[in-house]
Formats: C-alpha cells, sequence, structure tokens
C-alpha cells in the first residue's frame, strides 16, 4: 500500500506541475503536429500504402518520444528537488510514478497523432482494437525504456541531443513490432489474426523492458 | 598479478596457431560450391569474427554487471575495451559479410546492403556500442561514468535478444540453415571445417591477446592520470 501510495504522489506531483505549466505536453503536441505536416506536404496528394503510414506513425511517435520524456529527470536537476525525491521517496516508487507520468503524455501524443494522420492522409482503418492495442502496448514499452533512459541523460553532463542515440537502438525490436501490428490493423483481413505474435512481442519487450529498468534504475537514482 | 612468462607463451602460441590458419585458408585446396566458388574461403573470417563479437559483447555485459555488483573501475575499464574490441571484429564481419554477398548472390545487380536477420543485428549490435560510447563521453566522473555505462550496456543486452525472435519473422535469410537453405554441414566440406574451427580458436585467440592488452594499457593510464580513458 506504501509503495502504490509513494509512486501516486510522485505521479500526482509531476501531474500538478505540468498542469501549470504545459511545457511538456505543447512541445510534444507542436513536435508531432509539425512533423506530421512537414510529412504531408513532403507527401503531397500521393497516395501512401499502408505499410508506409505505419511506419511514418511510429517514426513521429518515436521522434516525439525521444524529445518530449528526456525532461523528466532533467527537470528535477534543475529544479534541484532531486535530493528532496532521494531522501523521501525510494527509488523504485520515483520510477513507477516517473513511468506512468511518461505513459500518459505518451497516450496524449498517440491520440494527436493518429487523428492528425488519419485525416491527412486519408488512413482507413480496418481494426480499431488492433491498432488502439498496439498503440497502447507499445507506448508501455517505449515509455519503460525512455524513463530509464531519462534517468541516465540526467546524470550525464552534456545533455544535449543524447536522448534519440541511447534510445533508438534499443527501440529498434519494438519498431519492427508495432509498425508490423499498425500495418495489420489499418490493412484488416488475413493480417489481424497474424498480429497476434506481434502484440504478445511488443507485450513481452515492454514487460522485460520494464523490469530491467526497474533493477538498474537504483544504480541511476542513488549516488 | 598476472604469470607474465605463462601470459608471453599463451600469446606466442595464439600467434603461430593464427599464422597456420591464414596459411592454410590461402593455401588449402578447397572442393568446388556452386555460386561460392573460391570466395567460400571467406568462411573461415567472415563466421570467425561474428563469434569473436558475440564473445566480446559476453565478456563486456559480464564485466558490466560486476561494475554494478563491486563498483571496480577495473571492471568498467574491462567492459569498455571488451565492447571497443568487439565493436571493431563486428564492423570487420559486417564488411566481409558484405562483401562477400555482393560477390555472390548479388552479383551483377545494385544491391549492396540486404535485410538479411544477421546484418541487422549486427549493425543494431554496432549501433548499441556507438551510443554506449557516446554515452562515456558526456559523463566527467569516472566512477559515474563507470556505473552508468554499465547500466546501459546491461539494459542494451536485454534488448538484443528479442531480435533473434524478431527479425527472422519478417526477413529472410541468406544463411545456412535458415529457412530454404542448406545447412551449414551440407556445403561444407570436412576439409574446410579442418580449418574453420581453428580459425574460430584462433580469432577468439587474438580477441583475448588484444583485449589484455588494451586492459593493461588502460590501467596504466589510469595510474598515471586517474582516468582510464584519457
Amino acid at each position: 500500500m506504501n509503495w502504490i501510495r509513494g509512486s501516486w504522489a510522485v505521479l500526482q506531483k509531476d501531474l500538478r506541475l505540468e498542469m501549470r505549466s504545459r511545457y511538456a505536453l505543447n512541445m510534444l503536441l507542436m513536435f508531432v503536429l509539425s512533423s506530421l505536416l512537414l510529412i504531408a506536404f513532403a507527401i503531397g496528394q500521393e497516395a501512401v500504402s499502408e505499410r508506409m503510414q505505419s511506419a511514418l506513425l511510429w517514426i513521429v511517435i518515436l521522434f516525439s518520444a525521444s524529445i518530449g520524456l528526456g525532461r523528466s529527470f532533467v527537470a528535477e536537476e534543475e529544479r534541484g528537488t532531486v535530493l528532496l525525491l532521494q531522501l523521501n521517496v525510494p527509488g523504485s516508487q520515483v520510477f513507477a510514478g516517473k513511468l506512468i507520468f511518461n505513459f500518459l503524455l505518451l497516450v496524449a501524443v498517440d491520440i494527436v497523432a493518429l487523428l492528425v494522420f488519419a485525416l491527412l492522409l486519408n488512413m482507413v482503418i480496418e481494426n480499431w482494437g488492433l491498432l488502439v492495442a498496439s498503440l497502447l502496448l507499445g507506448s508501455v514499452g517505449l515509455a519503460g525504456a525512455t524513463t530509464l533512459l531519462a534517468a541516465i541523460i540526467a546524470r550525464a553532463s552534456n545533455k544535449g541531443p543524447l536522448l534519440p542515440v541511447l534510445l533508438f537502438p534499443l527501440l529498434i525490436p519494438l519498431l519492427l513490432s508495432v509498425v508490423r501490428a499498425s500495418r495489420a490493423a489499418l490493412e484488416g483481413g488475413l493480417g489481424v489474426s497474424g498480429a497476434m505474435g506481434d502484440l504478445q512481442t511488443i507485450l513481452l519487450f515492454s514487460g522485460v523492458v520494464i523490469t530491467a529498468a526497474v533493477l538498474l534504475f537504483d544504480y541511476v537514482w542513488q549516488d | 598479478m598476472i604469470n607474465l612468462r605463462r601470459y608471453t607463451l599463451i600469446r606466442n602460441i595464439i600467434l603461430v596457431w593464427m599464422t597456420v590458419v591464414l596459411l592454410a585458408a590461402f593455401l588449402l585446396n578447397i572442393p568446388k560450391i556452386n555460386i561460392l566458388e573460391h570466395t567460400a574461403r571467406n568462411l573461415y573470417f567472415h563466421v570467425p569474427m561474428w563469434f569473436t563479437l558475440m564473445a566480446a559483447v559476453f565478456v563486456s555485459a559480464y564485466h558490466s554487471f560486476q561494475v554494478l555488483r563491486t563498483g571496480e573501475i577495473v571492471r568498467d575499464i574491462r567492459a569498455l575495451q571488451a565492447a571497443r574490441i568487439g565493436a571493431f571484429f563486428g564492423i570487420l564481419g559486417l564488411v566481409t559479410g558484405i562483401v562477400w554477398s555482393k560477390f555472390t548472390w548479388y552479383v551483377g545487380t545494385d544491391i549492396w546492403w540486404n535485410f538479411d536477420p544477421r546484418q541487422s543485428m549486427v549493425s543494431l549490435q554496432l549501433l548499441i556500442y556507438g551510443a554506449y560510447f557516446v554515452l562515456r563521453g558526456a559523463l566527467d566522473d569516472p566512477t559515474k561514468r563507470a556505473r552508468i555505462a554499465a547500466v546501459y550496456n546491461l539494459f542494451a543486452a536485454t534488448t538484443t535478444p528479442f531480435l533473434l525472435y524478431v527479425i527472422p519473422r519478417q526477413m529472410e535469410s541468406l544463411h545456412p540453415g535458415a529457412e530454404g537453405n542448406p545447412a551449414f554441414s551440407e556445403i561444407t566440406h570436412p576439409i574446410m571445417r579442418l580449418v574453420f574451427y581453428p580459425a574460430i580458436i584462433g580469432f577468439i585467440g587474438l580477441f583475448w591477446i588484444m583485449y589484455t592488452q588494451r586492459v593493461r594499457t588502460a590501467l596504466l593510464k589510469n595510474r598515471v592520470s586517474h582516468d582510464p580513458e584519457l
């Protein structure tokens, strides 16, 4: 019970700070919107295949995650609140709170990206359930990897664009599976039953990544 | 403390061993194989480089684990040097593989890169090591660098095994044993295995020499400057 209360407190703190400034959310949404518009302008009127649609959608989500979510621990360092958190809350609870916060941000990104993308590229979605499942499960894995790496870059001296460099090699297995699953959801038909294996892979990947991240987080978090 | 005489002895054995392997690789006659013909000799170099990369990945991950357990800077030096030499052998394995496929399956075409599972995996492992080196460059304090780089190395090691499962599902392989391809034992003549297995041992021995030498140099640098990377 205490564990949940601690994580909830961290999450609540982050949500309240976010509601005050809406910095991370606005930045993420602006990034998603502008990159989607860039893609739409670059492609023009050309019809885009389902495979390309799902690949572009996930690349936009991945890039916005790598840019927007890196701040979760850097912001603590800048505000000078790291020590306070370290003293008051055990590491795993900090991690859980931040993980859920990042996941919520990603869900917002997913919704906006999907709606705008469907509008701009005339997406036809055959199987909503599969698409939503792949977006949500993919976001869990993405949030898990990003949260640990965000804690890592908060420790680095040149924070700059370090997160994408660290994140992308780790996420290629996830990216391959989610792109396939979303593509099956867009195409519908026979691919849908085949996509169950991909969903299982995404689930497994997210589980392993979050487990490893929880185990390793204390080494990054504690001085 | 290491026994210097024994170290020199093992090193010399490996050097002689590698020389014999190289001579045998180029001079021994090999049976004619379809498509491959004499490029089949690349088997003696390309495949052992792969094994060496895998050995280096294991050594590096093991020492990263030990960094977290004990916090010794020596472990960090070992993990870093194994990763560097692993990346070196990975690049060699990748290049020999690309050249090999270009002049056999893709002769007469413009294809250089193919999405063979193993090729994708080795390029991914190289990307991870690239990120690992970049991360190390961004950390100043040696003990902090040791711990955080170890976390990244281990975290990356948990995600790569998924590729073994994910990638073969969507890409076809050029390698033996994969779907539709003959197994390794069918395309290799016994005489080739006579060179191939010693070549694996030789390359891993070569890795061991380079690794131990680099670790010694890094330890000396660390003693002088208190920073193993200066």
